[in-house]
This record gives C-alpha cells, sequence and structure tokens, in this order.
C-alpha cells in the first residue's frame, strides 16, 4: 500500500476531511461536557439518536450535526458566562457545516470560515491590546512563575519547577490572610530573564496574530498566510495545551489552506489534540 | 428574499453573528465587570483569571459558606466571575438570608502583580455593607 497517496487522497478533499475531523472534535467535547445539566440532555440525545439511526440515510437533513448542535446551545442557554471562548467557535463552526449540508456551496463554506476566524483572532488581539496587565508584561511573569505558561518544560527542570511550586504555594498562603492588612509577597524567578521572556512574548504574540488575522482576510488560502497560522497554532501549544481551541484553529486551517504539506500538518494537530484532550492532558 | 440578499445572508450572516457576541462582551467587559476570560470575547490569557479573585467576608469563610449550598455557590461564583455592584448586593442578601448575622460586609479583591521588583499583592475591587433591616 502507497501511505502517502492514501494520505494525499484523503487530503484532496479538504472540506469532506475538516467536517470529519471537526465532527471527532465536537463528539469529544459533548462527551466530556454532557454531565452538566444532564438531566435535560438526556431526552435530546435519546431523540436524536432515535432519529439518526433510523431516518439518517432517508433524509437529507443533518441530523447528528443538529442533534449536537442543540446540545451546545442547551449549555449555551444554561452557562453562558461559564463556557470556554471554543465553545462559541465550536458552535458556529458546527452551524456553518449545517448551513452548508442545505446549500452545498463550498465557497459560501470557506467564505464562512475565512471570517470567523479572522474575527476571532482579531477579537484576541483587541483583548489583548486593550488588557494593561497584558501589555506590560505582568500577566505573562506572573503565570510563567507560577508555572501555567511553559509548564511541560518547566517539569524537565526540577529546580525551576520547584520554584514555581513555591510561588504558587506563596499566593495561596497570602489568599489565607485578610486583605485589608495590604501585605504582598515578592515572586522568585523561575528563570533569571524571565522578565524579558514576558516582555518578548508579548510583543511576538500582538505581532503574530495580527499578521495571521490580516493574512486570513486578505489571502485567506496563500501558503505564506498558513505558514504564519500553523506557526501561532504551535506557538500557543508549546506555552500551554490548549487543545480543544487549537484543534478548532487546526480545522479552520485544513478548511482554507490549499498546500498539502501544511492541510497534513493541521490534520495531526487535531488528531494530536484529540488525543491529548481524550487521555485529559490537554483541555477539552 | 432575492438571490443577491441571500447569497450575502449565507456568506455573512454567522460570522456577523460572531461579530455581535464578540462586542456584546466587550460592552460587558466594560460596564458589567465581566472577566475578559469567558463571554465569547476570546480574551482568555489576557489578565489573571477571576478564579484568583477574592472574596473576603470579616467573620466568615467562603468554603464554609458554599458547603451544601448550591445557590451560594453559584452566587458568590458569579460575584468573583464579574465584580460589579448588583452581584455584590446579591451575594450580601444571600449571605444575610443563610446567616443569622443583621448586618455582613462583602470585599472582593483582584490580584495584582508587578513584574518590575516581582512583586504580588491584592487591590480592593468593590466593598458593600448591608444591614438585616435594610433588606
Amino acid at each position: 500500500m502507497n501511505y502517502w497517496s492514501a494520505i494525499e487522497n484523503k487530503l484532496k478533499d479538504h472540506i469532506e476531511t475538516a467536517i470529519q475531523l471537526l465532527l471527532i472534535i465536537l463528539s469529544v467535547y459533548i462527551f466530556f461536557t454532557a454531565e452538566d445539566h444532564r438531566i435535560w440532555k438526556v431526552p435530546i440525545l435519546f431523540l436524536g439518536l432515535i432519529s439518526w439511526f433510523f431516518f439518517h440515510k432517508k433524509t437529507k437533513h443533518p441530523i447528528i450535526w443538529i442533534l449536537l448542535f442543540l446540545l451546545l446551545i442547551f449549555d449555551l442557554s444554561h452557562s453562558y458566562f461559564w463556557l470556554a471562548n471554543h465553545h462559541f467557535m465550536l458552535m458556529f463552526l458546527v452551524l456553518i457545516v449545517i448551513s452548508y449540508s442545505y446549500h452545498r456551496q463550498s465557497e459560501v463554506l470557506l467564505k464562512n470560515v475565512q471570517l470567523l476566524l479572522a474575527f476571532v483572532i482579531l477579537a484576541s488581539v483587541i483583548q489583548k491590546i486593550t488588557s494593561s496587565q497584558f501589555m506590560s508584561g505582568n500577566f505573562n511573569y506572573y503565570m510563567i512563575n507560577r508555572g501555567t505558561l511553559f509548564g511541560n518544560f518547566l517539569n524537565f527542570f526540577p529546580e525551576n519547577h520547584e520554584i514555581a511550586k513555591r510561588n504558587v504555594e506563596s499566593f495561596i498562603a497570602l489568599n489565607a490572610t485578610d486583605p485589608n492588612l495590604h501585605q504582598s509577597i515578592i515572586i522568585k524567578n523561575v528563570n533569571p530573564n524571565v522578565r524579558l521572556i514576558s516582555i518578548i512574548l508579548v510583543w511576538g504574540t500582538i505581532i503574530l496574530e495580527s499578521i495571521v488575522a490580516f493574512a486570513i482576510l486578505w489571502k485567506p488560502k496563500s501558503t505564506w498566510t498558513h505558514v504564519f497560522f500553523t506557526t501561532m497554532i504551535v506557538g500557543i501549544l508549546i506555552t500551554r495545551l490548549e487543545t480543544g481551541f487549537m484543534a478548532l484553529l487546526a480545522i479552520c486551517g485544513i478548511f482554507l489552506c490549499r498546500n498539502l504539506k501544511l492541510r497534513l500538518f493541521n490534520v495531526l494537530v487535531v488528531l494530536g489534540c484529540a488525543a491529548l484532550i481524550i487521555t485529559k492532558y490537554g483541555y477539552h | 428574499m432575492n438571490k443577491v440578499t441571500k447569497g450575502a445572508f449565507l456568506k455573512y450572516g454567522i460570522p456577523c453573528l460572531a461579530v455581535i457576541l464578540i462586542i456584546i462582551q466587550i460592552i460587558l467587559v466594560n460596564t458589567h465587570q465581566l472577566s475578559k476570560w469567558k463571554g465569547g470575547g476570546y480574551g482568555m490569557y489576557t489578565e489573571i483569571h477571576y478564579y484568583y479573585n477574592q472574596i473576603y467576608i470579616p467573620g466568615l469563610t467562603v468554603d464554609s459558606l458554599i458547603t451544601n449550598n448550591q445557590d451560594m455557590r453559584a452566587t458568590l461564583g458569579r460575584l468573583k466571575l464579574m465584580p460589579n455592584k448588583n452581584n455584590l448586593n446579591k451575594a450580601a442578601r444571600l449571605v444575610l438570608k443563610s446567616t443569622e448575622r443583621d448586618s455582613v460586609h462583602i470585599q472582593i479583591w483582584k490580584p495584582i502583580v508587578n513584574s518590575q521588583n516581582g512583586e504580588y499583592s491584592r487591590y480592593l475591587v468593590s466593598e458593600i455593607y448591608l444591614k438585616k433591616s435594610e433588606l
């Protein structure tokens, strides 16, 4: 068997590939969030599964997508302010797929994905620029020193990991005191250059995300756009295992990108994220 | 619906809906003190997570209040997420109802970091004094 030609054939139908991967990520997400408000979800799931089991080949309606979308909407209506941001993005992507199953126009589907992706990244840039805590580097400084950013790398350096652990213990101890006493603690740096790294991370993030957002608006299918885009995804995954969100971004990459190698890379990112989510190494 | 309108609706409808939710979130962040982390505005990792906001009630611990009290857990959780006057008022009323106290004082504090000198401290966001007689 020629493995590469099998992969190539699969990747050539990028819309179908992206939709299949979206269904995998969506199912995993639904599985992990199903416990919330489960008493109401049981009838929706039960009726949906009955419809899918008996009628999925006899009707033009995308029953399984509609069913899963209803579950997402249900969570949205009950826990609007508690949901992760990628719940919203997932919801819009599912809506795009449902809409596509009726109009069947690939250019409309790709325009939907392009604009959604660009707006999501632009919003992220705006939120960062308008946050004084982020722009000053204070946020990254705090997150690195508590071992939340680059936490997986800290595991390879026991001394630095120990410093982060002690910082967290200090935060907890301080929070146990009366805040009206106005006590404070001095954070210990996990690395002597952590302040510099924090600032580089601020500007690196802002510049890269801005380039990606405008490139997706301007040239959504260009290889260079997707080189920057995949760099951004990998960069985020290096700093923290935001696997749920990154899987959705990579799926958008598969929808939009023309380059087969980059499509393959995005497929690997999605499948890797799925494996990390299922094993609970990553966030769902 | 004519063809042009339908085409535009199909192309821009869903992305526009996404933009509307983002705008709503930004408005809530600026008017209701909603945490940037939530509400569908894609503002995660831009400020310290609201989980680390601290509710301080002199003479009471939050842990003791939320144990076996789902309503209290939800109300105080919402106060951390959106530390505004309205949620502070709701929390104070619920604490007064749930305890035998005549009055309650609730403060909400946020952590603050200064990377120049490495200092981590807390600042007062808002507070309320409420007497049972005012209920």
